[in-house]
């Protein structure tokens, strides 16, 4: 049995791994409220916020804008800005026509068109096979408290992350905007009766959705210090994964959901031998037990099926 | 008269195909793909001829399939200049017994699956450990494989009876990372090199790799395999049309379209699924055993998440619940992006396009299953 400061730095990890999968988690709980489909390319999105928020703070670093206060909430605003059109784009291109007919060609053209994006990041972005290189704009050091070590960087990563999501939160409980979220997501038929606009507040949905992906995409450059066009797929993966534990459509589940995996991932990373290769093994298998379970998710509604 | 249009139309299809295949100059390749226009536009547009061919094919339907065949037995003396393609055309037809398979889980049950590169890799590494580690001979092995595939995909059943829609795509794709990681770190499966020196298929001392000769004509070793898969595909196909067609295939029909509805006119959800489920699991394990002995062998990239997303492809840009669908989207989707290798790192992209384009102007795919008729 490993020492209990081991596993309440596992723990610490965890939850900085669990934030930035609830900031991918949360856009996919967010889709499937208002439309009742899984976006597969949310994944790609995510990568492409990394790949957005890299190239502001390589172009500011050379226009001279070097100080990291000045430059990452700009890198921040413009990655937001990139995703939240491009998520709107792939609404409008090949979500919204399809969610009417079976699901199926949602979840194909979704996922052929994270193929595509993130095929464009490679061909596109300059060298895009190989691993960027994130800056280090965060300050670095740290102090122990009960055996645990904390990094002043995570204390950062941590922070924006739950800030963006508390602003979320506000955006979707106390705005009108996030009051027509909520509204279609209920029951679109009786929101548009309203005088909801259904076009538009599906559009602010994706653009939110993508925008804290993007967050998340940054947050995870800052973390590992790299960034691959690749990591869309398992960032993707895991999201869905987060938002499913936590029950499709409940944002507060979406949280708690990637909180849980990633607090999953590096325990089992600590508990069982050659723990790093095999800790996503263990978290997939814990979240199909888990669905057997609870088949809708900790916070998922229970439904009830109608003839 | 209608049965010769019938195989004219057959024969000229096949020359547009083996002319686009082999012509290497681009003005060639443009020539054929502008007769490849010419020819749909004819058909599209001149009624008489699409009425003609259509009668035609719907009154001579054996004699059409026959010559379907012939062509099909033919394909790899037209192709002989170019061991390449016949492996690209082997892999199309291994493509149409994993389709099928799919297919019945998919599209006949309703039961999504999204790991059939897993399950076919279960094929595959199933076929490489009994022959590399257990020293079994490899008709054996590939005729064990896929009751593998079968065995483990037992272990999805109660996830795959307790969820459903999007929940159930997440346990497939679980499923399908947890698969890829476990061959790639896992050592007696070779971790990420995988495993090597899979011997070849020997059938009553009928070595695959030597080189078939027909009346002084020799073709490249890969048309054994080629023959081999042709006769697969074809069973394949074969006894999957009848299990669509009895009342299994409508049972799980119901169950797709609504299962309380079917549960109250007597059909057993859990039977349902797991027969389905299996029985598309084993033709997925087939397709990925021979695949395993046809070159040779097996490691974790041959089997990760973009080939599920093909194989996917496959089936729904085919025809959902369509068996001829199946075969054409095969035919169509693993060797087109072959054929436009000219076009370099630009080809996954507008792979993905085109399956988007597709799936928005023909969502129904591009030979949606005919509705069911008893007479």
């Amino acid at each position: 049995m490993p020492p209990l400061e081991l596993l309440l730095q596992q723990a610490l990890n965890g939850v900085m791994l669990g934030v930035m999968y609830a900031l991918i988690a949360v856009g996919f709980t967010l889709f499937f409220g208002v439309l009742d489909v899984i976006h597969f390319s949310h994944g790609d999105i995510f990568m492409l916020g990394a790949f957005a928020g890299l190239s502001t703070l390589l172009g500011l670093a050379a226009a001279g804008v070097r100080a990291p206060v000045a430059a990452l909430p700009l890198a921040f605003v413009a990655a937001i800005l990139v995703t939240g059109l491009v998520g709107v784009l792939a609404e409008r291109v090949c979500v919204k026509p399809l969610a009417r007919s079976s699901p199926l060609m949602t979840l194909l053209a979704t996922l052929s068109l994270g193929l595509v994006i993130r095929e464009a990041v490679l061909i596109f972005y300059p060298r895009g096979a190989d691993p960027k290189p994130f800056p280090q704009l965060l300050p670095q050091g740290g102090f122990e408290v009960a055996g645990v070590s904390v990094r002043y960087e995570n204390l950062v990563i941590l922070g924006i992350g739950v800030g963006a999501m508390l602003l979320v939160d506000l955006i979707i409980n106390r705005t009108k905007m996030g009051a027509a979220i909520r509204a279609v997501a209920q029951d679109p038929e009786a929101a548009q009766m309203m005088g909801v606009n259904l076009d538009r507040t599906v559009d602010a949905t994706f653009f939110l959705g993508s925008g804290l992906a993007a967050v998340g995409g940054i947050l995870s450059g800052l973390y590992y210090s790299e960034i691959h066009f690749i990591m869309g797929i398992t960032g993707g993966v895991i999201g869905f994964s987060s938002a499913a534990i936590g029950g499709l459509g409940n944002v507060y589940g979406a949280i708690l959901g990637g909180l849980l995996f990633g607090v999953l991932q590096t325990t089992a990373a600590a508990l069982i031998p050659r723990g790093s290769e095999f800790r996503d093994v263990v978290a997939f298998a814990v979240v199909m037990l888990f669905l057997i379970v609870r088949p809708r998710g900790i916070l998922g509604e229970k439904s009830v099926e109608r003839v | 008269m209608s049965l010769l249009l019938v195989w004219l139309a057959e024969v000229v299809v096949f020359a547009l195909v083996a002319a686009g295949i082999l012509a290497e100059r681009p003005a060639a390749l443009a020539a054929t793909g502008a007769t490849i226009v010419l020819a749909g536009a004819l058909v599209r547009f001149l009624a008489p001829l699409r009425m003609g061919l259509a009668a035609g094919f719907a009154r001579h339907h054996a004699a059409a399939l026959a010559g379907g065949a012939t062509l099909a037995l033919v394909l790899p003396l037209t192709l002989r200049a170019s061991p390449y393609w016949t492996f690209v055309a082997t892999l199309a037809l291994l493509y149409v017994t994993i389709g099928q398979g799919l297919n019945l889980q998919i599209g006949t049950a309703g039961v999504i699956n999204l790991a059939g590169a897993a399950f076919a890799g279960l094929g595959g590494y199933s076929v490489g450990l009994l022959t590399v580690t257990a020293g079994w001979p490899a008709w054996l092995a590939v005729l064990v494989a896929p009751w593998i595939a079968v065995t483990v995909g037992a272990v999805l059943f109660v996830p795959i009876l307790k969820t459903r829609g999007h929940y159930l795509a997440l346990v497939t794709i679980a499923f399908g990372f947890i698969f890829n990681i476990l061959m790639n770190n896992l050592e007696f499966t070779g971790g990420p090199q995988g495993l090597k020196n899979i011997p070849t298929l020997r059938l009553f001392g009928w070595a695959f790799t030597s080189k078939p000769a027909l009346a002084g004509l020799e073709l490249p070793a890969h048309a054994n395999f080629y023959y081999a898969a042709l006769l697969v595909a074809g069973i394949t196909t074969w006894a999957l049309r009848r299990l669509h067609d009895s009342w299994l295939g409508l049972a799980l029909n119901t169950l797709r379209d609504d299962e309380i509805a079917a549960r109250c006119c007597g059909v057993s959800l859990t039977r349902g699924k797991l027969v389905a489920f299996s029985i598309g699991n084993f033709f997925i394990g087939l397709g990925g055993a021979l695949y395993a002995v046809m070159v040779g062998f097996v490691s974790p990239p041959d089997f990760d998440f973009g080939y599920s997303l093909v194989m996917l492809s496959v089936v729904i840009i085919g025809g959902v619940d369509s068996i001829p669908g199946v075969v054409l989207g095969a035919c169509l989707l693993v060797p087109l992006p072959e054929r436009f290798r000219f076009l370099h790192e630009f080809r996954l992209l507008l792979y993905g396009v085109a399956i988007v384009v597709m799936l928005l102007y023909r969502p129904r795919g591009l030979w949606p299953a005919a509705v069911r008729r008893y007479r």
